[in-house]
């Protein structure tokens, strides 16, 4: 779930968890009417880890173990999962930001849920908190668990996601399947030892738009023309290229593309 | 009801917080009941003519069935004690954003509220054991006769102190839920008895009957002061059924009020 700040996505889960008070509208989890007894079969973190400050790691699980209902074997699994079992004894309030983060993660996993939702996991993490829980969230969807992640970091969301929502002010502008990003327009970046290449470049029927920038051309590529394509006319012309890059629209183009088109009466939709 | 009580017994066992609340006001309330002779003796000292005129040997203070009325409102008066724990309680799941956690997990806004309900009765009930084995003990003490079942009149000041005590924590929660913030409850408690106070004064000359329907009144009245009975004055060494229902009434509008605003909010 993609949005800039504000744009309704914690809201949005916070309504899906309960803790939100939709004012109209309604929802169903796994086909049943959202209640509480739903709500333990999900394991949610929603915007930053909270737990009492007082209680150690493995008492802040306990409890919630016992409000979920979840077996308490779980415990010392997921701790471990998230490597924290040599902390477990410390109370919360002594933790790292990363930490706090991993136990978050842990607790959403406390039950073996169905569905896991993390609202944005990697948020304040330094590098390598951040390839820590991004290794733990690909180890938890090759488990086979459906994840909803809501994040600002786009590049994660191409790497991990399947699917992809765009809300901007509370409205949904878009839903769709993360692979169909890169289909459509293709931009090829190309350089050759020649001097006219500009000129050739026009010449090749599958030019759209050709840009010069420092020691290469970027040509936009026509609807069914591709990198290969040019390839083979450059080379018919005796060119050879030096440099040829492929480049596909990435999820972070799409998505500013998707929020710059969203014009202000289909905010009202 | 045993699961939601053990959820909240845990958070609250392993805050140490909890443990001196607690502590100092089960202290106070067991040393401070059993103080009451002390307690005349340094009247005697201070006030001129007090234990020569009266002879504070001959005050029945722990005497049965005496002590039933003079213990149970002498404790009341402890119970603002408990009650800052349960403000803090309530409080810190909003400050530490908790509560918004808990329902996240899977507890219903209902289960929630139950559980501190639930805790609010043990405390209660805790209380009034603690008071009822020192009316024991020191009625055993100091009675110089055990005449039964005169001895036993007033008993029924316990469940009213029970009452009290659980009536009062059903008020302070609601202000915890409704205010969200420790200090700023605790004020308001605080404050409470005196506006309470100052209302009831100025109606007093115009609508004396609806005194005894004013919430912190109520819960006041249901175990009436009774040591005026050494002065030779008139007290009322009973509980009338209408004290009874009023503060039940209020403990229920208490309670239904946190419901609501739980319910409403988001959190």
């Amino acid at each position: 779930m993609l949005g800039p700040n504000g744009s309704g996505k914690t809201t949005t889960l916070g309504m899906l968890m309960g803790v939100v008070n939709p004012t109209a509208g309604s929802f169903s989890w796994f086909g049943q009417p959202p209640t509480n007894v739903v709500r333990k079969k999900i394991g949610a973190v929603l915007e930053h880890p909270i737990f009492y400050p007082y209680l150690s790691g493995q008492k802040n699980l306990e409890l919630m173990a016992m409000i979920k209902e979840a077996p308490v074997e779980n415990i010392s699994k997921v701790l471990a999962l998230v490597e924290l079992s040599t902390r477990k004894d410390d109370k919360y309030k002594t933790y790292s930001l990363g930490m706090k983060q991993r136990l978050a993660i842990a607790s959403a996993l406390l039950n073996d849920p169905i569905v896991l939702i993390l609202d944005e996991p990697t948020n304040g993490l330094d590098p390598m908190g951040i390839a820590e829980i991004r290794e733990i969230i690909k180890r938890i969807a090759a488990d086979g668990k459906t994840i909803i992640l809501a994040s600002h970091l786009l590049d994660e969301v191409q790497k991990v996601c399947t699917h992809f929502a765009v809300l901007k002010r509370g409205n949904l502008m878009h839903i769709g399947p993360v692979d169909e990003v890169g289909k459509g327009e293709e931009l090829v970046e190309v350089a050759a030892y020649h001097d006219d290449l500009g000129v050739i470049l026009q010449e090749f029927a599958g030019s759209g738009v050709i840009k010069r920038e420092e020691g290469h051309f970027q040509v936009m590529m026509k609807d069914g023309f591709h990198g290969q394509d040019l390839n083979r006319f450059l080379f018919d012309k005796g060119i050879v290229a030096s440099h040829l890059i492929t480049k596909k629209k990435t999820l972070e183009k799409q998505f500013l593309e998707i929020l710059a088109e969203a014009h202000p009466t289909a905010d009202r939709k | 009801m045993i699961h939601l009580l053990k959820i909240d017994l845990k958070k609250l066992t392993s805050y140490r917080t909890f443990w001196i609340i607690c502590g100092m006001y089960f202290f106070t309330l067991v040393v401070g009941a059993a103080s009451g002779m002390e307690f005349l003796k340094w009247l005697a000292r201070i006030i001129d003519g007090f234990g020569q005129n009266i002879n504070i040997n001959r005050i029945p203070l722990y005497h049965f069935p005496d002590i039933w009325q003079n213990l149970a409102w002498s404790c009341g008066l402890l119970k603002m004690g408990l009650a800052i724990m349960v403000v803090i309680s309530i409080t810190n799941e909003y400050t530490y954003r908790t509560i918004r956690q808990n329902i996240i997990d899977g507890m219903s806004r209902e289960e929630f509220l139950l559980s501190k309900v639930y805790t609010n009765l043990v405390l209660a009930a805790a209380s009034m054991l603690a008071v009822f084995l020192i009316a024991v003990v020191t009625g055993l003490i100091y009675s110089p006769e055990l005449d039964f079942p005169y001895a036993l009149t007033g008993i029924a000041f316990f469940p009213a102190y029970f009452l009290e005590v659980f009536a009062f924590l059903s008020f302070s929660l609601m202000i915890g839920i409704f205010i969200q913030r420790s200090g700023l409850t605790i004020i308001v408690l605080l404050f409470s008895y005196l506006i309470e106070l100052i209302i009831k004064e100025n109606i007093d000359n115009y609508l004396p009957g609806i005194i005894p329907f004013f919430p912190l009144e109520s819960i006041m009245n249901l175990v009436p002061m009774p040591f005026a009975r050494y002065a030779f004055q008139e007290i009322r060494d009973y509980i009338t059924i209408g004290s009874v229902a009023i503060a039940l009434a209020w403990t229920f509008i208490f309670n239904y009020l946190s419901y609501r605003k739980l319910k409403k909010s988001d959190i």
